[in-house]
């Protein structure tokens, strides 16, 4: 196997974000909730994993949605394939007071923007949202392409066993 | 696919139960979440039809704590195990870091055990997994029955990759927690070789591969604290009720070059979005422009005064009498016209 195909292999395999890509993020993502004057905003991997996220979630059950967003936004891939579509870039479901707008950034993360119809609109959300996700892209496409780790994840572990039985001991 | 997030120092990995319908997949989930303590888990939330059959699947999060110094989390999920809903299957699967099989000992699923693996196999390929390499552990459930397969025949027919494996009952609880720790077990280490610190001194993470970690500072153990939302409480009749008439009307058609530069507080009182509130519009500009439009409403009320003759009522109203200073200061000899207020 060749290096590229190994760096292709670990891109493919893992998503790591260092503090200043979640502090560049997170800045970039508080700059748009005040122009679109929304609530909360969201940055979830398609795995459904939470990445960070700005705004009142007071309420708001952070990993639950993530997962349901993930594959509500999943579920409608498939749905745009079968209508011959690539896939739906923005999804909104709207509700009476409290409605949530999904927008897919690169390829492999959704930003959902929860808003209040009384506070905003889905056009000045929509109209703030095109330019965050191209933001976005941009700094999602510059962390999947980091060749190599800026540092171990895990400090050395003597024996992953023991590791475990401590982690269960209590479950 | 396992996030790893050192703003928060946090590893997120996502295990799947797979296995042929009523096999007890959802079981399984249902007892982590019953004993695992409050503190380490979250809400069981089922996509279930009303028959409580897996419509899209179930999920629960689970926090291990502290794994080599990165607070460990695992998202549970369940596949839908009926094989109309192979298209939902696959999406839970995406993006998989660990598989338990669950498999139903029952001599008469055994057929469907041998299809649903396949079908495992097969989903793993389409999204890019390997069935040999994917940390994957096999349950022989229900095996309190009166009629189930042996172990060996379930191992021969099932076992492919030679994956650990566990008997269970899973209706009882009995070992739920000994296939879940195997898995989170073959996950950690798995994960321990590829990204740990100083794979080489690991005796569960093998050999160093494909990454050369350079030696940086630490970073911040605490993670940025959450921006405070400026939410107001008030009912939407309060909000609406503080009048910031000068906001509608100069809305800009064109982007702020700087919106960084913004106040924080995101939610003006009186924004109302039922007039105009349609089309995306722009933050208004403020300063000159809101000087310039007052200035425009005294002059317009100087002239009303004028014109209407009103040179007393207005005497009353506190607000004006800035108004009224204004006119007779400023206005009052420029236009060559009377006072505002009332004469001495």
């Amino acid at each position: 196997m060749g290096a590229s195909e190994t760096d292709r292999k670990l891109r493919k395999a893992r998503l790591i974000f260092y503090e200043d890509d979640v502090e560049r993020i997170n800045k970039a993502l508080e700059n748009y909730q005040n122009l679109s004057k929304s609530r909360c905003n969201m940055l979830i991997d398609v795995e459904g994993h939470p990445v960070t996220q700005v705004g009142s979630t007071e309420g708001i059950n952070l990993e639950t949605i993530a997962a349901l967003v993930a594959a509500s936004f999943a579920a409608t891939k498939e749905v745009a394939k079968i209508l011959g579509e690539a896939e739906f870039s923005s999804l909104t479901h709207q509700g009476k007071h409290e409605s949530i707008q999904l927008s897919l950034v690169g390829e492999r993360t959704i930003l959902a923007t929860i808003f209040d119809s009384e506070e905003t609109t889905i056009g000045m959300v929509m109209f703030y949202t095109k330019e965050l996700v191209e933001k976005l892209a941009g700094i999602f496409a510059e962390i999947a392409n980091r060749k190599d780790l800026k540092q171990g994840v895990f400090e050395p572990m003597e024996d992953m066993e023991s590791v475990i039985d401590d982690l269960f001991g209590d479950v | 696919m396992v996030q790893i997030n050192f703003a928060k120092r946090e590893i997120n990995c996502k295990l799947v139960y797979y296995g042929p319908g009523l096999s007890g997949k959802t079981t399984n989930l249902e007892v982590v979440h019953k004993k695992a303590p409050a503190s380490k888990k979250g809400e069981l939330t089922s996509i279930a039809t009303e028959g409580d059959r897996t419509l899209f699947f179930d999920y629960m999060p689970l926090e291990l704590g502290k794994v080599g110094g990165m607070n460990t989390k695992f998202q549970l999920y369940t596949v839908p195990g009926q094989v109309y809903y192979n298209a939902t299957r696959k999406l839970v699967l995406q993006g998989a870091d660990g598989v338990v099989f669950v498999a139903d000992s029952q001599p008469d699923k055994m057929d469907e055990n041998i299809e649903s693996f396949q079908n495992l196999e097969e989903n793993l390929r389409e999204q890019g997994l390997q069935p040999e390499t994917i940390p994957m552990v096999l349950q022989w459930n229900k095996r309190d029955l009166p009629n189930v397969c042996d172990v060996g025949e379930l191992d021969k027919k099932l076992n492919k990759y030679s994956s650990p494996t566990f008997e269970a009952v899973a209706v009882t609880g009995e070992g739920v927690f000994p296939t879940l720790k195997k898995l989170a077990q073959m996950v950690l280490e798995k994960l321990n070789k590829e990204y740990g610190l100083n794979p080489e001194k690991n005796k569960g993470g093998g050999a160093p591969e494909a990454k050369k970690p350079e030696p940086k500072p630490e970073p911040k153990p605490e993670p940025k604290p959450e921006p405070k939302p400026e939410r107001k409480p008030e009912p939407v009749a309060e909000r609406r009720a503080e009048p910031k008439p000068e906001r509608k009307p100069e809305r800009k058609p064109e982007r702020k070059p700087e919106p960084e530069a913004l106040p924080k507080d995101r939610r003006p009182k009186g924004y109302d979005m039922g007039s105009g509130g349609r089309s995306p519009q722009p933050e208004p500009k403020k300063g000159g422009k809101g000087v310039m439009i007052l200035l425009v409403l005294i002059l317009a009320l100087a002239g009303a005064f004028i014109a209407g003759g009103y040179t007393g009522k207005l005497n009353d109203v506190p607000a004006l009498q800035p108004l009224q200073k204004f006119y007779n200061d400023k206005l009052a000899p420029t236009l060559g016209g009377g006072s505002a207020t009332q004469g001495e």
